[in-house]
């Protein structure tokens, strides 16, 4: 099926160059008019709806080099123009209070006890108490060490995808979900069908928009070739997990949870292509 | 001469040289109370949304600005019209903690709740999703991201309360 689909489009366009101008012309309009044609007429692609299931990322990337410097010479800047707050004041009139009393040998007292019974210096040491007590969760989870492919704990900082293995024609494929469009559903409600079918139904996963990402077409060999189906045509949908629990069942089949430069090792050339260019790189 | 007065007196033929405020159109007199809103294009077979907010809202100030002009720049850029941008006025919490054990003691901390809205109009369908991914994997950490439609309520959520106005009205009616 893949393997054939590039041999397939360069053999059709060595032919229509052979062709007289006005009739490859013609034959072009009509194959374009047949590709986005919505007439009932007897199409010969079949279609498909795929989603492509997203994690986004749950922390941010780590900053480079020259963005980390660049930080911290802003932040040196402010801090550099900027004003005294409330606390900071408070905290000078105080050391200057006590300076003063030191100096002048315990002659207020009185004064002493009546006056402040917590300082800012007590609140910095207490809240410099409570920043030691707090732990970050680690950002390279036990997922990454071990390069499960099958957690979602993987990479917190990009995008996963879902793969899973489909069987296609004979052959055993890693693909996004896919599933046959029957007439009467909209191409959404295929791709919503083609996710709940591997992942189970309650799946908070957001589609943004009706409109599909990509679409990826291929024939099919000479050989399955009918009258009716000339070949497939794919349409991605892009999906946003909510919730990164998968508590309900994992239906059969392998699944793999993929970023996007791991891809390569998994789908074929051209498939690849045009998933790739829907993908956005944080 | 001291003052030089570049004027023409009445009483010269060349009086009135120079004006043209006459012949521009005329403007509608700019009335004290704002117009309510504009017309919403829906959805529908009009593969347009209407109005849209964009509401940002976070602890940080800056954050939630820069987030508000990285978003609004964003729009300019893809020539989406972006119709307003403005701000909510600030909430301040305050925090208390108790604590129960030994001495009843309370800690303070006041925290302030920054919005920014930025307000768009004539998305298309095909590209809503596009934009909203694009926002959506840039949003900094700490920042909530709404998108909702402009409705009324929103609208009057900016405008102050007067407390007199409604006296007066409740014993009218």
């Amino acid at each position: 099926m893949f393997p054939g689909t590039s041999g397939g489009r360069g053999a059709r366009r060595e032919r229509g160059g052979n062709m007289a101008a006005p009739v490859s012309v013609m034959a072009a309009s009509a194959r374009w008019g047949r590709r986005f044609g919505t007439a009932a007429a007897p199409r010969p692609w079949r279609l498909f709806g795929a989603m492509c299931l997203l994690r986004p990322p749950r922390i941010t990337q780590p900053l480079e080099k020259e963005e980390e410097e660049m930080a911290a010479l802003m932040a040196q800047i402010e801090l550099e123009k900027s004003q005294y707050s409330d606390h900071e004041i408070r905290k000078l009139q105080e050391e200057e209070q006590l300076r003063r009393r030191k100096e002048s040998a315990y002659d207020d007292e009185d004064e002493a006890p009546g006056k402040t019974v917590i300082m800012a210096q007590d609140l910095e040491d207490k809240w410099e108490q409570k920043l030691l007590q707090f732990k970050a969760a680690p950002r390279i989870t036990d997922a990454d060490k071990n390069n499960d492919r099958m957690s979602l704990n993987r990479k917190l900082d990009s995008n996963l995808m879902l793969l899973v293995k489909q069987k296609i024609g004979n052959q055993q494929l890693w693909l996004l979900p896919q599933v046959e469009w029957q007439p009467g559903e909209t191409l959404r409600g295929t791709a919503e069908r083609a996710m709940a079918m591997f992942l189970g139904d309650r799946i908070q996963a957001k589609v943004l928009g009706n409109a599909p990402h990509g679409i990826y077409k291929y024939k099919y060999p000479r050989a399955i070739r009918t009258e009716d189906t000339v070949g497939a045509k794919v349409f991605f949908f892009k999906a946003f997990l909510q919730s990164s629990d998968l508590s309900q069942a994992e239906l059969k089949e392998d699944h793999l949870w993929v970023a996007k430069d791991e891809l390569g090792d998994y789908l074929k050339l051209e498939y690849l292509k045009k998933v790739n260019r829907f993908l956005l790189d944080l | 001469a001291l003052v030089s007065c570049h004027r023409h007196y009445r009483s010269r033929p060349t009086h009135g040289i120079g004006r043209f405020k006459y012949l521009l159109p005329k403007e509608a007199p700019k009335k004290k109370k704002d117009k309510v809103q504009m017309k919403e294009i829906d959805v529908g077979t009009e593969h347009e949304y209407g109005d849209l907010n964009i509401q940002m809202t976070s602890y940080d100030m800056c954050l939630v600005e820069h987030f508000a002009q990285y978003v609004h720049r964003l729009c300019n850029q893809l020539s989406v019209r972006v119709k307003e941008s403005y701000a909510m006025p600030t909430k301040t919490n305050e925090v208390l903690f108790l604590e129960e054990r030994g001495s009843k003691m309370q800690l303070d901390a006041v925290l302030t709740t920054h919005q920014r809205v930025v307000q768009i109009s004539g998305l298309s369908s095909t590209f809503a999703p596009i934009l909203l991914e694009v926002i959506q994997s840039n949003q900094p950490e700490g920042v909530h991201l709404l998108v909702k439609e402009h409705t009324e309520a929103d609208f009057k959520s900016r405008l102050k309360s007067r407390p007199e106005l409604e006296e007066l009205l409740a014993q009218m009616s």
